[in-house]
């Protein structure tokens, strides 16, 4: 990179801050994304704060150098794998937290994760109620510039639906705030829908193509006190994909409620069932793992006997196994994160949502392509909101494998391609999607409008979004 | 190196190693290089991982300077304790460094090379680390069952905390032997990857520690607690004696009466530095804990991070000596952690964590008083 660059991020950030050095370079070519090719990119620096922020992208602009912002790393689909010769902006030192207790929302800066924002919020009986699986690594900002979910968002929705704004760096440099902070004698974030169009919404799942995120507004609820664990099993996909639509309808609280295919659970417990203390059980056909929640007992005891009432209503039974719904929503900052490493494999994922009633098609396309490629994989799911379910497809390779590698990567494409097919729609517009979207060119026209407006010099990350 | 490269190939980048804050498990960050420099991916293990991956198979050049990474790190072991995946990420760069040991690193060949010649890796004159005999008033033998190995961190820059465990042990009852040249245990050679020269250095050990026909070994520092216990049984092969902390040694002798503390009136509060090597290594938590609370007038407060996530004082995995700064920074670091708990005293039972906590106190002006925990119980003795 021009050493012109480097001497003025210098002075941006302090020498300190600034690398071009290789070992260093080398490390920010990758992140989580597995099966995926490394960029090294020309230069990473980490500000302190917004100002600074802004200050880089103006120099990023001025030499024409592609932008990679990046936080946690722990994305899985290269959403901050850099461009060649570009400059990463590592985000991890912003780190303020401001609480409006009365408003029920709070501001992180970029580099907050989830474990330092629900220690924060704990101390004040208060949560953000939607978790990445990857809470201990992952950052509210990258969380919301993915457009992600997970446990929680069965009953709040996707991460998305809990942010009241954000503070961007556009392109140019210049910094806004959306939402009610765009006013700026607002008292603080309370009302995303202000001011006209969903402003916020454009950077949802924008993977930094508008602009980098510096701090997000989020929600904050009550933490809930009052559990119920259950299992629930059933003997068709139409059974168990009813009984979740259902749980809806009636507005019970299954803060998450997931559904495994009897052979992937069997596939589960066998690797992480004892370590967990799940008991032995031949599973069913399949089984909702279901955590209802709620700040009042009455509300959770009365939810809790409907949903039995509606399980049994629609051809399932009780399980009774409360253990498995207790490690994932109590142990949800490590359960997902030790079920996806424990078993040696790498994988590739390929998060997307489906209608509830829909899911069994995500699992017959992954048996699909894991019965033409061979290899070993699955797909589990959980709800994600009014009527949505998140599929989260592992297609496991051998890391010292390539040949191993390669066939997960073309299945990985195949599979894009015909889930998008079933109706499947992805979070975020990752690199891959662009090949396997049909039949949006006028989506997609409006979208590349947008970026080239608020982008013209295409510095952001450009080839995310499909890379007009 | 076939299982060293699928060891490492269980690293999947997730970032858990950096500063994961897990309350329910005590975690309150991970990485205290990451914390406590420029805080680039090369700073802590998803990083240094990378790097190791890289150099091995030759995609980074073999120069000191990409490798400094691999040596900015103590150790401690926090991410092996979070990591969520199939192996030890510690451990693995513990043989990274052994497998890369072409790659030139001044610091960790002088270390070696001053410890295969002297014995010890300070001074030339080994034998004068046995000059605090004379102050302890009584004679301690060179044979014995029981052999108290001093270590050459405490017997050269620490000689109080040698000269308090022999008067505890002689209060207690205790027949005890100290080397007349005791060797070095080889600690800093193995955690730097010179492992051909530890297994020298051991043999010569093993033989010396032979003369003093001891049956039971009793060490004041955690470094030569986890070097003897666990590395020369299970990385040499060796057939040692019964090797204890002096903390898991004394613990029946005060639970017993043998060893009679003083009543005290006053009240001190003090917190725990769990050393790296007696801890998350080889599981010794409760002993240091139990022998603190049995000294009358001790109230024990824990800081935020103990026990398996506790954060490290700096000093392991050679760093002190690869980067002395950085190290007393890292100790400051811990030190903030006990002035957030507002104690009187900080206790430890490594002679590493010791110094380089002092330091670390010293250098951001803490006036916490930082002891090995047999300093405060020879203070405490009837």
């Amino acid at each position: 990179m021009d050493k012109n660059i480097i001497t003025e991020l210098s002075k941006i950030v302090g020498n300190e801050y600034v690398s071009t050095k290789a070992d260093i370079l080398l490390t920010y070519s990758v992140t989580a994304s597995m099966a995926s090719d490394p960029v090294i990119p020309g230069a990473i620096v980490r500000p302190a704060n917004s100002e600074q922020v802004s200050k880089i992208i103006q120099l990023a602009a001025k030499y024409n150098v592609s932008v990679t912002p990046r936080s946690g790393g722990s994305s899985l689909q290269e959403e901050a794998i850099p461009e060649p010769d570009g400059l990463v902006v590592e985000l991890m030192r912003l780190v303020d937290i401001k609480l409006y207790k009365e408003l029920r929302s709070v501001t992180v800066g970029a580099g907050v994760t989830y474990g330092a924002i629900e220690k924060f919020l704990k101390e004040h009986d208060l949560f953000i109620p939607v978790y990445p699986e990857s809470s201990l690594m992952c950052t509210v900002a990258g969380q919301v510039a993915v457009n992600g979910a997970g446990p929680g968002s069965s009953h709040f929705g996707c991460t998305g639906e809990l942010v009241l704004g954000v503070e961007v760096v556009l392109p140019d440099g210049t910094i806004i705030t959306t939402g009610s902070e765009a006013n700026p004698y607002a008292s603080g974030p309370y009302q995303r829908y202000s001011f006209g169009p969903d402003i916020t919404g454009l950077f949802i799942g924008s993977l930094g193509s508008f602009g980098i995120i510096t701090k997000v507004s989020m929600k904050v609820f009550k933490r809930n006190k009052f559990y119920d664990y259950n299992t629930y099993g059933f003997e068709t996909h139409e059974q168990s994909e009813q009984f979740m639509v259902d749980i809806k309808q009636h507005d019970i609280n299954g803060v998450f409620t997931s559904l495994y295919e009897g052979p992937v659970l069997e596939l589960f417990m066998d690797m992480i069932g004892e370590e967990l203390g799940v008991p032995k059980h031949n599973w069913p056909f399949s089984t909702v793992s279901m955590t209802i929640g709620s700040v009042r007992e009455d509300l959770m005891k009365s939810d809790a006997a409907l949903a039995k009432k509606l399980c049994e209503k629609h051809g399932g039974h009780v399980i009774g196994i409360s253990q498995l719904p207790k490690q994932e929503w109590n142990g949800r900052f490590w359960f997902f994160v030790r079920a996806c490493y424990v078993h040696g494999w790498h994988w590739r994922t390929l998060y997307h949502h489906q209608t509830p009633t829909n899911a069994h098609q995500s699992i017959e396309e992954i048996r699909r392509v894991m019965d033409k490629y061979g290899f070993l994989g699955h797909t589990a799911g959980f709800v994600t909101g009014h009527s949505s379910f998140n599929a989260y497809p592992h297609l496991y390779f051998d890391p010292q494998d390539p040949e191993d590698e390669q066939k997960i990567r073309d299945a990985h494409k195949e599979l894009a391609k015909t889930l998008f097919k079933t109706g499947a729609v992805p979070f975020k517009m990752a690199e891959y999607w662009s090949d396997a979207i049909e039949g949006m060119d006028n989506y997609m026209a409006l979208l590349e409008l947008v970026k080239k407006t608020i982008d013209s010099q295409k510095i952001m990350s450009p080839r995310k979004l499909g890379g007009f | 190196m076939e299982e060293l490269m699928e060891n490492l190939a269980q690293c999947r980048r997730c970032g858990i190693c950096r500063d994961a804050v897990y309350e329910d498990k005590g975690f309150d960050g991970i990485c205290p290089v990451w914390k406590n420099t420029a805080g680039f991916e090369t700073s802590f293990m998803r990083g240094r991982i990378q790097i190791a991956i890289a150099l091995i198979e030759g995609r980074l050049e073999k120069t000191e300077e990409n490798a400094e990474s691999l040596f900015s790190c103590t150790l401690c072991g926090n991410c092996t304790s979070i990591c969520a995946a199939e192996f030890d990420p510690a451990q693995c760069l513990e043989s990274v460094r052994h497998v890369l040991k072409e790659i030139p690193n001044e610091v960790r060949d002088t270390i070696a090379k001053k410890i295969l010649e002297n014995n010890n890796p300070y001074v030339e004159e080994n034998k004068t680390r046995r000059d605090w005999v004379k102050e302890v008033g009584f004679d301690i033998p060179c044979t014995g069952e029981v052999l108290y190995f001093t270590g050459c961190t405490a017997g050269f820059k620490l000689p109080e905390t040698v000269i308090a465990t022999a008067k505890v042990l002689k209060a207690a009852g205790v027949d005890f032997a100290v080397l007349e040249d005791e060797p070095c245990c080889g600690s800093v050679m193995l955690r730097t990857g010179m492992v051909e020269e530890a297994k020298k250095n051991a043999e010569n050990a093993l033989e010396m520690i032979a003369t003093s026909s001891a049956k039971t070994i009793v060490v004041t520092c955690a470094g030569c607690l986890k070097t003897l216990r666990e590395d020369y049984i299970e990385r040499f092969g060796f057939d040692l004696p019964e090797v204890l902390h002096v903390v898991e040694f004394l613990k029946p002798l005060i639970d017993s009466g043998k060893l009679k503390l003083k009543k005290s009136d006053e009240i001190k509060k003090i917190t725990w530095h769990d050393p790296c090597h007696l801890g998350r290594a080889l599981g010794v938590y409760e002993e240091p804990r139990d022998v603190l609370k049995a000294i009358p007038g001790v109230e024990l407060v824990e800081m935020e991070t103990n026990r398996e996530a506790a954060m490290c004082c700096g000093s392991g995995g050679g760093l002190r000596s690869y980067d002395g700064d950085l190290a007393k920074k890292i100790a400051a670091d811990r030190m903030q952690d006990a002035e957030e708990i507002g104690v009187d005293i900080l206790a430890t039972a490594c002679p590493f964590c010791e110094h380089n906590l002092k330091d670390g106190a010293s250098s951001m002006g803490s006036t916490i008083r930082v002891v090995d925990i047999l300093d405060f119980l020879a203070d405490s003795l009837e």
